[in-house]
This record gives structure tokens, sequence and C-alpha cells, in this order.
């Protein structure tokens, strides 16, 4: 149970002087106690090096890292009281699970006799569901079951933090669904702070309660999973979060009473002021759709704007189907159902909701306007067609 | 299209080379492998299979020219020889005489038992400091930065391109400075010193090699760092340490300069000990060859034994495990 606190953080590799590389630039993140914090970024971006410095294994060039208020940077990685799963597992080779899971407790300092570690062990096991592995060395062990001992390895010590650097990169497609789903229950049920690093934002978004999206050492945006979907602090996040990418168009805004009119090259449309929370005081600005908030014409009526368009591939996904189209200006992608119908060649028409048009400045790359939350299917008017 | 009766072999045969797709090239690539792997086996075991029938020859036949491949009149006698002086100088010719009515007596006063015993003092001895020497030091050497890091392992590099010999002046000036002439404590730290980079390089490619996440999970899991490297990295290292220890253990039961020039007749090891049973004109060498067999045996079966683990440490490091 600990309020894990990153204050200003700065890791440099190298000599700071002369060629050093900064890694983690300034970075500043509380995480409440109990909180589930994902660092979310690109290869490089400083996520894992944050990830070890919190644990102990690299110290911080400059900043604070604090447990309950306690400054703990001079604190050595075996006395912090955390444990961490791998991305390669780093399972003992020459041990068996059942001894990978008992190690840290013996090299603990505690007055557990063998038996109380063994029933220590077996508990863990049984809720991992790996007692009756318990014997065997791991590398007789499939990947998910060795995940599965790396985390019983963590859970076992009830520490203060759980770290997880990648812990589901070296698993397969399916493992890796269920896995992390495991994981979050885990968490939960243990409440345990806990600090996971990935570079997959599909992962982030659902294991997450606060996410923390890095790009070249820095704090790009702090927030809960719906918060940096709708409301990306700029446009770095909103092309990292969501998939598939969001449909950029440049455009120039003006102001028509109680609408701001966009003009892009394919079209022109209004956006009500209402919908934009602070006054817009640049005239160039970034048009961003996300694929699963564009429709075809035919099927629905919105008070946005009409992008008409030649499909060039359709990649059916089960109900819906992505849809690659070239516009006049360029490409779009939308993820729109009612698909079958369509075929390389054929023109549409997508539109969009006013509500759902985000709208960046174009110099700053900072948010203007974010997607404001609101069911996709009840919204708007259909206009009588059918999807 | 291909017909049914056309042979496939036919249809599909590209690029075809007399060498790999005949029939007369095959059997010319397999005699030509056999003949070369005949030279290299007759090569490497060629002495050692002069050894074992010289061993089994009479003196005369030994001297015999043209000399013979195989012992016409096969015979123990080299054999019988190596017993009875060791049996004589290890002093047990009174009892075997009283017991056994044997006489006994040799002009050769060698103990062989003795050579082994002392020969795996000084071999284990070696082969236990080359271990903990080279295993730390390699350790620290793969694992942390510092100035100088590369110029040690250079001067580590050079020094088992020394021949031993070169040094072995300021080497017996130091043995006897040190009071240590005619021990095998000498020999003990020369061989470990001689060992120990060798040890050094071959565990270092280990560390090296070594995942950094397994050491970041031990010290996760409040190892300190000596804990770490006695839980983790010494058993994980087993197989690369039987292999150094093999190593450092061949050299020095094979080392013969130092062991003559440092030794007294009475401390012998096997190399000084096997060339007293040289005797200028009158070396019996089937004397010579069944001492040699003898004391071969017991490291024989040794090696046999470990020998899976040597192949294993040497290549552990090369390949991902």
């Amino acid at each position: 149970m600990t309020h894990l606190e990153v204050d200003g953080v700065t890791k440099v590799f190298g000599d700071p002087e002369k060629d050093g590389v900064v890694a983690v630039n300034d970075l500043s993140i509380d995480v409440p106690d109990g909180d589930f914090l994902v660092l979310l970024g690109p290869s490089g971006c400083g996520k894992t090096t944050t990830l070890r410095m919190i644990g102990g294994l690299e110290d911080p060039t400059e900043g604070e890292i604090r447990f309950d208020g306690t400054v703990v940077n001079d604190i050595k990685a075996r006395n912090r009281d955390v444990a961490m799963v791998f991305q390669d597992f780093a399972l003992y080779p020459h041990m068996t699970v059942r001894e990978n899971l008992g190690f840290g407790l013996r090299r603990e300092d505690n007055d557990m006799t063998d038996e109380e570690i063994d029933q220590r062990v077996t508990e863990v096991a049984e809720m991992l569901e790996i007692e009756e592995l318990l014997n065997n060395k791991p590398a007789q062990l499939s990947g998910g079951q060795q995940q599965r001992v790396a985390l019983g390895r963590a859970i076992i010590r009830e520490p203060r933090l759980f770290l997880f650097d990648e812990p589901l990169a070296n698993l397969d497609a399916q493992l890796r669904k269920t896995m992390r789903t495991e994981i979050d229950e885990l968490q939960s049920q243990v409440g345990i702070t806990s600090a996971y690093v990935t570079h997959n934002q599909e992962e982030a978004m659902t294991i997450a309660d606060t996410i923390a999206i890095l790009n070249d050492g820095k704090l790009q945006q702090l927030g809960t999973p719906d918060q940096v979907f709708n409301e990306p602090a700029n446009l770095f996040v909103a092309q990292f979060v969501g998939s598939p990418d969001m449909n950029l168009y440049s455009g120039r805004v003006t102001d028509s009473g109680d609408d701001y009119t966009i003009e892009t090259e394919d079209a022109t449309f209004e956006i009500p002021k209402a919908l934009v929370e602070s006054e817009i005081d640049t005239s160039d600005v970034l048009v961003g759709f996300r694929p699963q908030d564009l429709y075809q014409r035919a099927a629905r009526l919105t008070e946005g704007p009409d992008v008409d368009a030649e499909v060039r591939v359709v990649e059916p996904v089960g109900t819906e189907a992505i849809v690659h189209a070239e516009t006049e200006s360029g490409d779009i992608t939308a993820k729109i159902g009612g698909f079958h119908d369509l075929a390389a060649g054929d023109s549409l028409t997508f539109t969009i909701a006013p509500e759902h048009v985000y709208l960046f400045d174009a110099e700053t790359e900072e948010l203007i306007k974010g997607r404001l939350m609101s069911e996709r299917a009840e919204d708007a008017p259909t206009n009588g067609v059918e999807v | 299209m291909a017909t049914d009766t056309q042979d496939p072999n036919q249809e599909f045969r590209k690029n075809p080379s007399w060498l790999y797709d005949t029939q007369s090239g095959t059997y010319v690539r397999k005699s030509l492998i056999g003949l070369l792997t005949l030279v290299v086996f007759t090569y490497v075991l060629f002495p050692l299979y002069w050894m074992v029938v010289t061993a089994f020859k009479t003196t005369a036949e030994i001297q015999q020219i043209p000399p013979t491949v195989f012992p016409e009149d096969p015979s123990l006698q080299g054999f019988r020889m190596v017993v009875m002086s060791s049996l004589q100088t290890s002093g047990y010719d009174a009892f075997f005489e009283q017991s056994f009515g044997w006489e006994i007596s040799s002009a050769i006063d060698i103990d062989i038992l003795t050579l082994i015993v002392n020969s795996l003092k000084v071999t284990v001895g070696a082969g236990l400091i080359a271990l903990v020497l080279g295993t730390g030091a390699a350790y620290v050497l793969s694992q942390r930065e510092f100035r100088g890091k590369n110029a040690i392992m250079s001067l580590l590099l050079a020094s088992l391109m020394f021949p031993g010999t070169a040094i072995m002046v300021p080497e017996w000036e130091l043995i006897s400075t040190l009071g240590l002439f005619n021990t095998h404590l000498a020999l003990i730290l020369i061989y470990g010193a001689m060992t120990s980079p060798f040890v050094v390089w071959l565990m270092k490619g280990f560390f090296d090699d070594f995942p950094d996440s397994i050491v970041e999970a031990s010290r996760i899991d409040q190892c300190t760092p000596f804990e770490t490297f006695w839980y983790v990295l010494v058993p994980m290292a087993r197989n690369s340490l039987i292999a150094s220890f093999i190593f450092a253990f061949l050299l020095a039961w094979n080392e013969l300069v130092f062991a003559l020039t440092l030794l007294d007749n009475s401390k012998f090891t096997v190399p000084p000990g096997l060339l007293t049973f040289v005797q200028g004109f009158n070396t019996q060498w089937n004397v010579v060859a069944a001492a040699s067999i003898i004391i071969s045996l017991p490291v024989l079966a040794g090696l046999a034994y470990i020998q899976q683990y040597f192949v294993q440490g040497l290549t552990g490091g090369a390949v991902k495990g």
C-alpha cells in the first residue's frame, strides 16, 4: 500500500555536460495508493527507464522518487520492497518453480519458517493455478506458465509496489489478452499500487486506472484512458492512442457568429461554438477524425462535413470493416459497418458528427477541441436509410 | 505437364551437379570423406596406439628392426616392472616376499601411486585457485565499467602467449625467496597463476552473455551482491566452472618443466616421474609405456565422466540457451 510520487525526475545516460542522452526529462507523476499506472509510449521514450528508477535499478540524475512521502533515491533496490515482472520473465533457470517462488521470501529478513514459506508458495500457486507445476524447472514451462510464475514471484512477497516491464510482450496475441485480464484482476484483488510499462496502447487502455503517455522522455499527458482518448493533450497523444490511426487534415477556421466554420481541402462545415470550450484564436488548425466516428452518408445524417472518397481497400474485421479510401487531398481510414457492398473503386461519402471532430492548433499541436462523449447510435438523427 | 510415367527427379532437376546428383559422384564423395576421416584418425590416434602396443612388447621386440606393428609375443613384463618398482619403493616388497614368497627387486625406484597422489594434490589445488580467482575477476570485468579494463584484459591475454619457460628464472628466484622450494605449494601457486587468465576469459564470456534481467530479478528479490553471486550466478555457471576447472587441471597435470626443476625425486608429480623411467641407453620403453597407461587410466575415467559438462560449458557461452 504505497502512494508513489515521481517528482521532477530526470535521467541522463552518459556525461550530462557533454554528450549524455536524456532518457527521462523532468517527469512528475503522482500515483495514489492502490492505483494502476500505465507508462505508455513508443520505444525509447523513457518509460522503462522510469520504471527502473522506481524499482531502484537506475539512479535518477535529478529529482526525487517518494514512497508514501519518503524519498527513496538512495535506497537500494533490494531494500525498497518492490516486486518486478520482467519482459523476459527472468526466472532462475536452475531452480524449480517452487524454489523460484520462495526465493525472495527466503532472502527476506523475516521470521518465516520453511513450513510457512512452503505454505505461502502453495497458496500463491493455487491462486495462479500452477500448483501442479511446482516441481518443474522453468525450461519445461510454456510461455504463459512462465509468465504466471513470474507474477507469482512478484505477489508472494506482498510488496509495496508492483512493477511490470512489458510483461506480455513475449506472449502470443491470444495469451496476451487473457493474461492482461488476469493481471488486472489480480491487482484489484491485492490492491497493491502498480506501475506497468507498455508500448501497446490497446493494452494500456484496457488495464490502466491512469495512463502516463511519454514521448522523448517528456510526459505528454497524464489521465484516465477516457481522457487520453477523448481529450488528448496534443497531436502526439491523439495519434498514439486509438487504432486505426486518426485521420488528420489541415484546415482553416473562421468565426461565423454562433459557429466556427472549418474549411479543409475536402469539405467545409460548421462547429457550434457551444461545443468548443475556449475561444479559437488561430486560423490554422489540424482537423482530426477517428476512424470509428466516420459514417457513410447514406447510412446516417449528421451536422458535420461530407467527405467524398474512393475506396481503395476493405479490410473486414468481423461485423465491421476498416476501409481505406482516397479523398481529393489524401487518404482517409474509416471503421464502419455495412461494408458488404463495398469494393475497391467504389465512391462513397463519409460524414462525422461535429461533436466527434478533434481540432488541434496547427502550430503548437495542442488540443483545441476534443471528442465529446456521446453515444454513437442515438445522438444523431438518421435519414431513414437502413444500414 | 509431367506424365505419371516420368521420373519426378527428371522433371525437378535444375542445376544438376555431377558430384552431388549422380550415383558415381556420390561414390566419389563418400570415398573421399571416408579416406580423409581415416587419415585424420590415424594421425591423432597412432601415437596412443604405439604406446599401448609398446607396453605389451618385450624389450627385445621393441628394439627389433623393422618394428612390429602388433606385438608378436605379448608380454606383461612392462607392467610387472612398474608394479614391482612401486611396491619396492613404497616398502611393501618385504610383505609380499613373506606372504607369497614373491621376490621383488627392481632397478627403478619410482612409486607411481605416490606420483598420482602428488599430481592430484597439485592439480586440484591449482584448479581451485584458478577457479576462485578467475571467476571473481571475470565477474567484475564483465559487470563493471572502470578505467583500464581493456588493458587488464589484454594483459591477461598476453600472459597466455608467454611460454612458461620464459619466466623460469624469476619464478625460481621468487619461489626460493618464499622458501617454497621443493614443496607442492610452489607448483600449486605457479599453475594456478598460469591458468587463471584462461579461466578469466572463459568465464567472462559466460558472464557477458548472462541475461541482466536475472541479476536484476535477484536484486529485486532482496539479494545482496554476494547472495546474487552465490545463489544465482554460480549455480547457473556450473558447466562453465567445470570446463574451467578441467582446463586448469589438464594444464597442471601435463606440466613438466616447473615440476622437474622445483621438486626433488621424492616429491615428483607424474610428468617428471615418468621421465625418470627414461634412463638414457638403458631405457625400457615397455616400462615407460606401461607406466603411462596406468597413470592415464584414472584421469581418463574422470574425464570421461565429466566431459559432458566440458562440452556444454565451452559452447554454453556461444549458443543462446
